[in-house]
């Protein structure tokens, strides 16, 4: 991997609607280099939106610095767009237009000549099986293929740095891993990607490097090995309950989340057999509809940093 | 030529050509509605031509050519006012403006391309409404060699003030504010009728506002025997393109 750095953040803070508003950043530090597939986890509102917009200067920032590929992109916004391109989290609406043709016509947009762009729309069509949607009128066509459009509309002629915003919302699942490949390929060709995104369990398949984002605050940033390096040995417990309300875990048990008739636990790997035990013992006495023991993800590293209120309303300490 | 001069000259280039792609796309986008809007616009410049022959009777040689000349004006004025910040507000309802706005494009390019829609569409109505004008009241027009850049710098004036209004105010607030200044148009400006027949105070407003000299300008260009623009007119109307032009462009370069 390259230690050379596209993209570098340092302490940038932005405060929307004055005193009493919203503090959507709040002293971000992030780095994205060529090659890379950086994550930027977080809720909805965490912040992860408003930091797109700070890198295009859509958005000014109260403090903090956005340095890319080698340019202050706070005092030259125009320089950042042409060296990033955006899939905004929301689709672009492109009706009246088809994909091919708004896939083009980007592509033109952001200074391609006609013959590459042409190709490349055709590849990326292709790539994604949306052939038979590609001269369908943008009304006719589903969110999924909407989505798909949206992305190779920023592929096509994509910047040194790309930002997708939750590319895969609404694309069906054998879509999705085209998608993923998609995404892998342009860190290959020496893009730097930073992928926004709350679909943690993804995420974690094709990113080369994590940073989770809440309340305008990077909480951790490792590898994704490096973040679940805390769980290593350790499984995660889900359990389908057939009633709302608390669950009475097994002692070994480390409670992680709770949500409507579903839980989340994990187990060290040493008590796994007395844990299985105890829930096959559950589901026969009907406390419990369904459990399964999975490897620990970062979905729980993730839950955990960031933290979920019914835990600790729900787990007496 | 030095390599700065090729720079300056192929950044150029890129402007033109990225602001006729933007142009293109904003024309495919609303390809659907098209020939409604401009079905809407020729009625709108008849029905100017038309009906206010039948409010004012028949009217005089002068009365005539009043209303046979207002009718493009009136065309471009609402095409700028109204329909450049409807679209505009929607645009920014729907999010693909915010999203247009991420490309490496001039901010200047979104204005020009909105504005070389809007002049197209502009166009037949504008014709229409002129032969309507000359057949209806059976008026001479003698075009000034000017009248293509006149009408050019009324539809920018009129599209950027439209622009700037669209992106400073909300977009509910900009909408009902376009209806109500169609009828200030329409009904209380000197640009079917002579100023003289309004209030004092009236055409004291209109004094400074930009209507009453794109009335004139496009009149004297269909009508050059008949009319003279006056010096001042033309200077309120270029202060009035210049400082909304740049309204409009600093709007679209405004950072959240």
């Amino acid at each position: 991997m390259s230690t050379q750095v596209l993209l570098s953040v340092r302490g940038l803070r932005k405060r929307y609607g004055g005193r009493t508003g919203v503090q959507a950043n709040d002293g971000i530090d992030l780095d994205v280099a060529p090659g890379q597939v950086v994550g930027l986890l977080g809720h909805n509102g965490a912040g992860k939106t408003t930091l797109v917009h700070q890198v295009v200067g859509l958005v000014r920032p109260d403090a903090g610095t956005i340095t890319l590929d080698g340019v202050d992109a706070v005092a030259h916004p125009e320089v950042a767009r042409r060296r990033a391109s955006i899939q905004a989290q929301a689709n672009v609406p492109i009706t009246g237009l088809t994909p091919r043709r708004a896939i083009e016509l980007v592509g033109r947009i952001r200074g391609g000549d006609r013959a590459t762009v042409r190709r490349r729309t055709e590849d990326l069509l292709d790539a994604l099986d949306l052939g038979a949607w590609a001269d369908t009128r943008a009304e006719k066509v589903s969110g999924g293929v909407a989505r798909l459009t949206s992305f190779a509309m920023t592929a096509v002629q994509p910047g040194a740095l790309v930002v997708l915003d939750e590319p895969t919302n609404d694309v069906d699942p054998v879509r999705r891993r085209l998608l993923w490949q998609q995404i892998r390929g342009l860190a290959d060709a020496g893009h730097a990607v930073l992928l926004v995104t709350h679909n943690v369990r993804e995420a974690e398949r094709v990113v080369d490097h994590l940073a989770v984002l809440d309340h305008g605050v990077v909480l951790a940033a490792d590898t994704p090995a490096g973040l679940t390096a805390s769980l290593r040995g350790a499984l995660t417990l889900e359990v389908d309950l057939p009633h709302d309300g608390p669950i009475t875990w097994h002692p070994a048990v480390r409670p992680v989340a709770a949500g409507r008739l579903r839980a989340t636990g994990t187990v060290p790997a040493a008590d796994a057999p007395a844990v299985v035990a105890w829930a096959q013992a559950e589901v026969d006495a009907g406390r419990l509809e369904r459990y399964a023991l999975t490897p620990a993800s970062l979905e729980d590293v993730y839950v955990r940093l960031v933290g979920d209120e019914r835990v600790t309303e729900e787990v007496p300490a | 030529m030095t390599a700065v001069q090729q720079g300056v000259r192929a950044d150029a280039r890129e402007s033109i050509s990225q602001t006729l792609l933007l142009a293109q796309w904003q024309f495919r986008r609303q390809a659907q509605f098209l020939p409604l809007m401009v079905v809407v616009q020729a009625f709108m410049a008849v029905a100017t031509v038309v009906g206010y022959g039948l409010l004012v009777g028949d009217p005089d040689p002068v009365t005539a050519l009043y209303l046979a000349t207002g009718a493009p004006t009136i065309t471009l004025i609402t095409i700028g006012l109204v329909l450049t910040p409807q679209l505009l507000s929607q645009s920014r309802t729907e999010g693909s403006l915010d999203w247009l706005r991420t490309l490496p494009v001039p901010r200047t390019a979104f204005l020009v391309s909105d504005l070389l829609v809007w002049t197209l569409l502009a166009l037949p109505g504008m014709v229409l409404g002129v032969l309507v004008g000359v057949w209806r009241f059976d008026v001479d027009l003698s075009p000034a060699p000017w009248l293509v850049p006149a009408t050019l710098l009324v539809s920018l004036t009129a599209a950027s003030v439209g622009y700037a209004m669209a992106s400073l105010l909300p977009p509910a607030l900009a909408q009902l504010l376009t209806q109500a200044l169609v009828f200030v148009v329409l009904l209380f400006s000197p640009v079917s009728y002579p100023a003289e027949r309004m209030p004092a105070w009236l055409q004291d407003v209109h004094a400074w506002l930009p209507i009453e000299p794109m009335a004139q300008l496009v009149r004297t260009g269909l009508a050059s025997e008949a009319f003279t623009l006056p010096t001042r007119s033309l200077v309120v109307l270029l202060v009035w393109c210049v400082a909304s032009v740049v309204g409009a462009v600093l709007a679209l370069r405004r950072r959240a």
